[in-house]
């Protein structure tokens, strides 16, 4: 009797389970189309056009192309890194595609190989800290193509593209601009970990375009103190550190640090056009919408585009290994082309090619 | 017998099932399957070599994470500090592993035990401190997680000492070398076996020895304790660095037998874990294999989740909260589910009381 | 002739007194930069102070709560959420209706944990354990990216934000000013107040109140209630900062409040001296930082407000007597 109601009591557990879980299944099936759509049109609306929903195929089949992206530890939607690579596998020739998000650093090997076990053709992998597993997982797997985003090869391997962007260029051209636009002669960066070595690259490109410009400049720079984990996910601390660089006399302010970054910027914006701010990465007008009323311009690496050309010449079969540099710049001026001073908008154009080609060292020599 | 062992089982596997229940709920919310999810949890942490593999990885920090809990319940302390701990051990054992060369043999567990050390020491501030001045350890150990995060990321950052000098701009440390690598039998980790053995150690200690008699005294009435002569403050200390021990051994294993080096940012959340897991086994250290199984498979099973399912990893933090939940809260599951009231699932879950003493 | 006493109770005034001297002396020396290592004390202080106070109303009722972490990220997201959705109300009421809907979740998450604590007799420490792993998987996992709210105001008041020294502190955002307000209602509430009182013996000696006819469960309840409103408006000032909210976004400031509230001494001025002691080194770890003035690497930096409250609590340490009846559940005998 006794062992009866033990058996009850577990089957009784188990059967709420089930019956909720199985009683769900029926409304997903029915329904799922729907709430998928409706979620990610929420998603999506604030900022771009609906993005191109997926294929589901036979990625074994040759005319059939399947691109997975693993992230660096962190979300797909970061409005940094991972995203923009996620967008640029979205927007290309690929049919199928799907994405891993890494939690822990020990499970980027497992991640790629995820992707690998289920046929992808081409997987994309993001960061310079899953480099390593990339370059293994290559050597392994000689018929699957990689390209690793923001990973400088040192060996090349005939199926392994390095995407690496000269961050320090286009941040040497937000600090030249920013060396062109203070009054206080006073600018400042709000950064990320230096952990990160493409956050230290736009940092030092940063204070020397300043100097380059403006020689009497005083650069004014923090690194979140904190550890990877919290570095660029850190809005408050951003939005309070910037805050304190105005009061300590900035007028121009460089957010570079993800999520941290855009914190910054959002708490410039505040200011109604008392002080400018700069973003990073993509064009932030479109993805930081909050900051639009303080931010002339953004410190890009075209990551987006990069990675769509290297999934097209997978697909079209003129793929190499090896590094590829991808193209870095400053985003439009957008509704500040109308503030900033026609003078230092063409002097920043005459820079521009002078720095893209290396004639103007970032190093400050 | 059985009907002891029944009882002992039978909340805990309760609570299991409510937590999968709560995700379930908010798969379906958030217009998944939940029947698809689970399954592919299952399929990526049990479905084959690679997979057992993987979730016995994930699993052997969380047995090291969960006991470091256990062990410090035991003497009434609540560790929250595991995390800390464990990212100090991962680097010492991974500084011993790369700077020096030796037999295997000695090396090996050298590094392990530096790794251990390191992470005890912590455990002995938090200990003195507890012991002498009364600071309560849940603060001490939380604040000791920011400082050994931000000690061990600036020991492998750019002007770092332990920094891979050929990794260029990337904060990592060397590959250890080969002597001090944990080596795996047929893909699967030996390393988990140390852990096993570590549960079975703190069992036999902490329910066996009369060290562990004092110690439970000591968690259960430090009072009655110090009347019955028992040195309650030696006991702290001693069960602290104990307990961070564990968890240090737990980051020295992952360095050595998992990643082959420290690099910043891994394991983040481990410390929680550990806390469900400790609690799951009903702090008894035997028990606490399992409960790592369990909580490391879904880990380990979480990226085929996301990839067949589409369902977010961090369903899993909230399962584990739910089980936590439920496996505290009796009354509630006997609500649910109309089981019987026994001891067995009555007896508190009682840790700690206030701040000071 | 001063007793001991009397002596006693001048160290706060001559503790302040040095304090002020070392500020115009900073200020003398290099005044915008004091002036903006003094606006962020403030800025950082607040939501750490209301943490500490959430926290500490629990304490002082006998509730240990380590929640507040997640009590905080609960608050943000709902908070955030409102606002967003309700935008196009225009911005005060958007961000009014944020305000109140963060208050609001993180105050029923207190009622939660005083649910756990005080019906179900829960170990108070795992109950705030479930909130913070709950509140960072759940927001988490329902949080969609790519949505907006109005970001709050600036408020600089009249004449004091012109002041030297002092300026850049009276530069806030609205809620900030809230947070020390509060801190002052509190102080005086459980000081000179029934229900201050009546929470004090709840927390001090329950079998007593409730002899005298307190209804120590409802009073415990209703006090988890308020504080966790608390720990609400402190996520809320995060947002403030942010504009948007992340996930994770309290990055352990929940756990900081606890720090600070064992450094006030359960006391809400202690507890405002506290915030504002830790919410300087913020302010100092970026300043150094902007003027290099010591070669020091950032994560060293990021260390100094734990390692001091550790050497803090291990100096005062003994002398914080909790509340005696903190932690344990009440039982009518």
């Amino acid at each position: 009797m006794l062992k009866n109601r033990r058996l009850l009591a577990l089957l009784g557990a188990l059967m709420l389970f089930a019956a909720a879980c199985g009683g769900s299944d029926t409304t997903t099936e029915t329904g799922s189309g729907d709430t998928e759509e409706t979620s990610e049109e929420t998603a999506e609306a604030e900022t771009e056009e609906e993005a191109p929903v997926s294929a589901e195929g036979d990625c074994s089949a040759d005319d059939f192309l399947c691109v997975g992206l693993v992230s660096d530890v962190g979300k797909i939607d970061d409005k940094s890194f991972n995203q923009s690579a996620w967008e640029g596998v979205q927007g290309s020739v690929a049919d199928q595609f799907d994405f891993i998000e890494t939690q822990d650093s020990n499970d980027y090997g497992t991640n790629i190989q995820t992707f690998i076990d289920q046929d992808y053709d081409v997987i994309v992998t993001v960061g310079f800290a899953i480099g390593e597993a990339t370059v293994e997982a290559a050597n392994a797997n000689p018929d699957v193509l990689f390209i690793g985003v923001d990973q400088f090869q040192g060996a090349e391997i005939a199926n392994l593209a390095g995407l690496i962007f000269p961050e320090d260029q286009a941040g040497f051209l937000a600090g030249a601009l920013a060396g062109l636009m203070t009054e206080s002669n006073t600018i400042a960066a709000v950064l990320g970990t230096d952990l990160v070595p493409p956050v230290v690259a736009f940092q030092q490109g940063y204070e020397n375009g300043a100097r380059y410009t403006n020689p009497d400049v005083d650069v004014i720079s923090t690194f979140h103190p904190g550890g990877l984990d919290v570095a660029f996910t850190d809005p408050a601390w951003g939005a309070d550190t910037a805050r304190q660089a105005i009061d300590s006399g900035a007028d121009v302010i460089f957010g570079a640090g993800g999520l941290t970054g855009n914190g910054a910027l959002g708490e410039i914006a505040k200011e109604d056009g008392a002080a400018f701010c700069i973003g990073v990465d993509s064009d932030q007008w479109e993805t930081v919408p909050e900051a639009r009323p303080c931010l002339i311009t953004s410190a890009m690496k075209l990551i987006t585009p990069g990675v769509q050309d290297l999934i097209a010449g997978a697909q079209s079969g003129d793929f190499t290994g090896g590094n590829v540099v991808g193209a870095v710049g400053l985003a439009d001026y957008h509704d500040f082309s109308s503030v900033i001073p026609q003078e230092v908008q063409d002097e920043i154009a005459a820079l521009t090619p002078l720095v893209l080609s290396g004639e103007v060292a970032t190093d400050g020599s | 017998m059985k009907q002891r062992q029944w009882d002992a089982l039978r909340l805990p596997l309760i609570a299991v099932a409510l937590g999968l229940l709560v995700g379930c709920i908010l798969i379906v919310l958030a217009g998944n399957n939940p029947a698809t999810a689970y399954w592919a949890l299952v399929k990526g942490s049990l479905s084959g070599v690679t997979e057992l593999g993987r979730t016995l990885d994930k699993a052997t920090p969380l047995v090291m994470g969960g006991l470091a809990v256990a062990v410090a319940f035991k003497a009434g302390l609540f560790n929250i500090g595991g995390q800390g701990q464990l990212l100090l051990g991962a680097a010492v054992a991974a500084y011993f592993g790369f700077r020096f060369s030796m037999p295997t043999v000695i090396h090996l567990p050298l590094a392990m035990a530096m790794g251990g050390l390191a992470a005890g020491l912590l455990g002995w501030l938090v200990g003195v401190l507890k012991a002498t001045r009364g600071t309560h350890e849940v603060i001490t150990t939380i604040m000791l997680n920011f400082v050994a995060a931000n000690l061990t990321d600036w020991l492998t950052s750019r002007d770092g000492p332990w920094k891979d000098p050929e990794s260029g701009a990337i904060a990592r440390t060397p590959l250890v070398n080969e002597s001090a690598e944990i080596p795996r039998l047929g893909g699967l980790p030996t390393g988990f076996l140390v852990a096993v053995l570590a549960a079975g150690i703190c069992w036999w200690v902490f329910e066996k020895t009369n060290f562990g008699f004092e110690v439970r005294t000591t968690g259960l009435n430090p009072k009655a304790a110090r009347y019955a002569g028992i040195k309650t403050q030696r006991i702290i200390v001693t069960t602290m660095v104990m307990s961070a021990f564990l968890a240090g051994v737990g980051g020295a294993i992952e360095t050595q037998g998992v990643a082959g080096r420290f690099q910043p940012g891994f394991n983040t959340g481990l410390g929680f874990d550990g806390i469900t897991i400790a609690l799951l086994a009903r702090t008894n250290p035997l028990a606490v294999v399992p409960a790592a199984l369990l909580i490391g498979a879904m880990d380990a099973g979480s990226t085929l989740m996301q990839a067949e399912a589409d369902v977010a990893p961090e369903i899993i933090s909230v399962i584990q909260a739910s089980i936590l939940f439920f496996i505290a809260a009796p009354s509630v599951v006997r609500f649910i589910v109309r089981m019987r009231s026994d001891a067995a699932t009555d007896d508190d879950m009682r840790l700690s009381s206030g701040w000071g003493a | 002739m001063a007793s001991p006493t009397n002596t006693k109770r001048l160290i706060p005034w001559f503790a302040a007194a040095l304090v002020l001297a070392a500020i115009v002396a900073a200020w003398s020396w290099k005044s915008g930069d004091t002036e903006a290592v003094l606006g962020r004390t403030v800025r950082a202080a607040a939501p750490l102070i209301l943490g500490g106070l959430c926290g500490l109303i629990g304490e002082r009722s006998g509730i240990v709560n380590i929640g507040i972490e997640g009590q905080m990220l609960i608050s943000a997201f709902a908070g955030f959420m409102a606002s967003s959705y309700t935008a196009g109300m225009g911005t005060l009421a958007s961000l009014v209706i944020g305000i109140l809907a963060g208050m609001i979740a993180a105050a029923l998450t207190g009622t939660f944990m005083g649910w756990c604590a005080i019906s179900l007799k829960m170990d108070q420490i795992i109950a705030g354990t479930v909130v913070n792993i709950f509140a960072a998987g759940f927001t988490s996992y329902a949080f969609i990216q790519g949505r907006t709210q109005p970001t709050y105001p600036q408020w600089s008041v009249p004449v004091l934000a012109d002041l030297p020294i002092v300026g850049k502190v009276f530069s806030q955002g609205p809620l900030t000013y809230v947070a020390f307000v509060v801190v002052i209602i509190v102080q005086f509430a459980l000081f000179r107040s029934r229900w201050g009182l009546r929470t004090r013996a709840v927390g001090e000696h329950p079998s007593a109140a409730d002899t005298v006819g307190i209804d120590v469960l409802r009073l415990r309840y209703v006090n988890m209630t308020i504080a966790g409103s608390l720990a609400g408006i402190a996520g809320m000032l995060l947002l403030q900062s942010a504009s948007v909210f992340n996930r994770g976004m309290t990055n352990g400031i929940g756990f900081i409040a606890l720090a600070v509230m064992l450094f006030g001494r359960y006391r809400p001025f202690g507890v405002l001296l506290g915030g504002l002691v830790l919410g300087f080194f913020n302010g100092l770890q970026a300043q150094l930082q902007f003027r290099q003035a010591f070669d020091i690497p950032p994560q060293f930096f990021g260390m100094i407000p734990f390692v001091f409250t550790i050497a803090v609590l291990a100096f005062a340490g003994v002398s914080a007597r909790p509340p005696a009846a903190a932690g344990v559940p009440y039982e009518k005998e």
